[in-house]
This record gives structure tokens, C-alpha cells and sequence, in this order.
């Protein structure tokens, strides 16, 4: 009974931990979501504002699945059942953004049909 | 081996839930699923750049108001898996419903913000820019309408008495990864087909 109690004690510890890291992380994405409103309009250099805003992006993105998606506390197999969709998709994103350049693209063609 | 035994064994063949397993992989396929649209948009973007201006359209307070209600969503997402792992199923119902309201609120400004377009003329035929951004921010819409229905049978199952804290936690989880991964697309969504129109 003693062991079950303390055990008990630690996953609740645990989940108050957790509780923390929610609150703390949910105020950091609320001002990051501020920030990139305002970035957006600062007449600053467009190459700066844009790798900022997809840094910023992605933070955001792996935070969430970090934490909110419990895949820091879990399984190594849940990161590499998530991570190979991810890699291929963003993949292909990447190789389809370089083939699909304005260059290599036969508007001709594309417009005859 | 008694049937108990088995059971137990066929839902944690690798020391991970099944459920929990099978709902990261689909994740993973629903990655590439909005990979190739995004993907798509930005190329139609890049190859006829002059074909239309959604800066005079859109409304960047608007769509960030929707980005905070969902990130906001997803936290209290992670505080209803979180009550329920702490048999706290007043906690899991007070959350979830805030889910659910958070998740109508998102559903309303994106229903608003496409009839507005539409009004101005934007539509699913008037171009490839209508056509790759409906089918995109539709689809999303899509997913979170099946996340609002899956957490509001789970809210009203939460009071028939069925739902056992212990074995019900898992489900819970599984609907949290998805209602998580409706956010995560919707906050690149929002950088690349939004945020990043308004650069000069």
C-alpha cells in the first residue's frame, strides 16, 4: 500500500510539473503569434522577416509537439513513427519547390491545354 | 496464457499503446497528405506570382485572433489528457468543453473569413490562388470539424458513467494528438500562405 501511494504521489507530482510547463509554454506561443503579427509590417530587410518568421514557425510547431503532444515524455518509436511521415513530406515540399522552378517550367505547353 | 494475458499483450506489442502507435503514424501519413497541398499552393504561387494580390484580402488580425484561439485550444487539449491522468474527470469535462468552444470560435472566423472572400470574388473557380487556398484551408477546416465531433461524443460519453478514468485516459490521448496536430498545421498554414504574402 505504501508503494502504491508514493507512486501515486509521483504521477501526480509529474502531472503538476507538466502543468507548469503547459502554462509557461502556452504564454510563449501567444506572444510569438504577437510577435510575427507585428514583424510582418516592420519596414525592415524582407529576407531578415521571412527566416525569422519560419525560425519562428518552427519553434512553435516542434514546441507543441514536444510538449502538448507528450512526445518528449514518450516512446522512442512514437517520435520515428511521426518524424518518417514528416521527413517525407517536407521532402517533397523542398524537392518540388526546387523542380518546380520558373525556368524549368514549359509554359507553352502548359498553357495549350 | 489467459485471455486477460493476451489481451493486454496485443494492445502493448511494443511496450507502446497501440492505439497510441497507430494514431502517430497516421499523423505522420496526414503530414504528407498536407505536405503535397502546401506544397502545391506555394508552386502555383511561384510560377504565376502576378496571377492575384491576397494582401488587399486578407486580414492578418483576423487569422492571428483564429492562430491564438487554437493554440489556446491545444493548451487546454493538454490539460484534459492531463486531468484525466489524474482520474479528474471534472477537470477533463471543464477543459474539454473549452476546447470544443475554442474549436466553434476557429470554425466561425474561418466560415466569416470565406464568405467574405467569396463576396469580393475569390472562389475555388476564379483561379489557381482560390483553388489551392480552398482546398487547403478547407481541408484544414475539414480536420478540425472531426476533431470538434470526436471530442463532443467524448465530452457527452464522459456522463453516461462508461467512462473509467484508467482505461479511458488513453483515448483521450489519442483525440488530444489529433486535436495537437489540427494546431501544428494550422501554424504553419498560417506562416506560409498568410504571414508571408505581407513580406515587400
Amino acid at each position: 500500500m505504501p508503494d502504491t501511494l508514493s507512486t501515486s504521489n509521483a504521477d501526480h507530482s509529474g502531472e503538476e510539473q507538466k502543468y507548469h510547463a503547459f502554462i509557461n509554454l502556452a504564454l510563449v506561443l501567444a506572444a510569438i503569434t504577437g510577435i510575427e503579427l507585428v514583424l510582418v509590417y516592420l519596414p525592415i530587410n524582407g529576407t531578415f522577416i521571412f527566416a525569422t518568421l519560419v525560425s519562428l514557425s518552427l519553434f512553435k510547431f516542434f514546441s507543441v509537439i514536444a510538449w502538448f503532444m507528450h512526445l518528449l515524455y514518450d516512446k522512442l518509436i512514437l517520435t520515428l513513427a511521426f518524424v518518417t511521415g514528416l521527413a517525407i513530406a517536407s521532402g517533397t515540399v523542398v524537392a518540388l519547390m526546387f523542380i518546380m522552378d520558373r525556368g524549368f517550367v514549359d509554359f507553352e505547353a502548359i498553357s495549350a491545354f | 496464457m489467459s485471455d486477460d494475458a493476451h489481451n493486454n499483450d496485443s494492445h502493448h506489442n511494443l511496450m507502446v499503446d497501440n492505439k497510441k502507435l497507430f494514431m502517430w503514424l497516421f499523423l505522420g501519413s496526414d503530414c504528407m497528405f498536407f505536405g503535397t497541398m502546401i506544397s502545391t499552393h506555394l508552386i502555383y504561387r511561384k510560377l504565376y506570382p502576378e496571377s492575384f494580390d491576397p494582401t488587399s484580402l486578407f486580414s492578418l488580425e483576423l487569422t492571428s485572433f483564429s492562430t491564438f484561439i487554437l493554440l489556446m485550444s491545444s493548451f487546454l487539449m493538454a490539460l484534459a489528457v492531463s486531468a484525466m491522468h489524474k482520474s479528474d474527470i471534472k477537470s477533463f469535462r471543464r477543459n474539454t468543453l473549452g476546447v470544443i468552444f475554442f474549436g466553434l470560435i476557429f470554425l466561425a472566423c474561418q466560415v466569416y473569413e470565406f464568405t467574405e472572400f467569396v463576396h469580393e470574388g475569390l472562389t475555388l473557380k476564379s483561379g489557381t490562388f482560390g483553388s489551392t487556398f480552398f482546398m487547403l484551408t478547407g481541408t484544414h477546416g475539414v480536420h478540425v470539424a472531426i476533431g470538434l465531433f470526436w471530442l463532443t461524443c467524448m465530452y457527452f460519453y464522459s456522463f453516461t458513467g462508461k467512462m473509467d478514468p484508467h482505461e479511458s485516459a488513453i483515448d483521450v490521448e489519442v483525440a488530444g494528438l489529433y486535436w495537437h496536430f489540427v494546431d501544428i498545421v494550422w501554424i504553419i498554414i498560417f506562416t506560409v500562405i498568410y504571414l508571408i504574402e505581407f513580406i515587400k
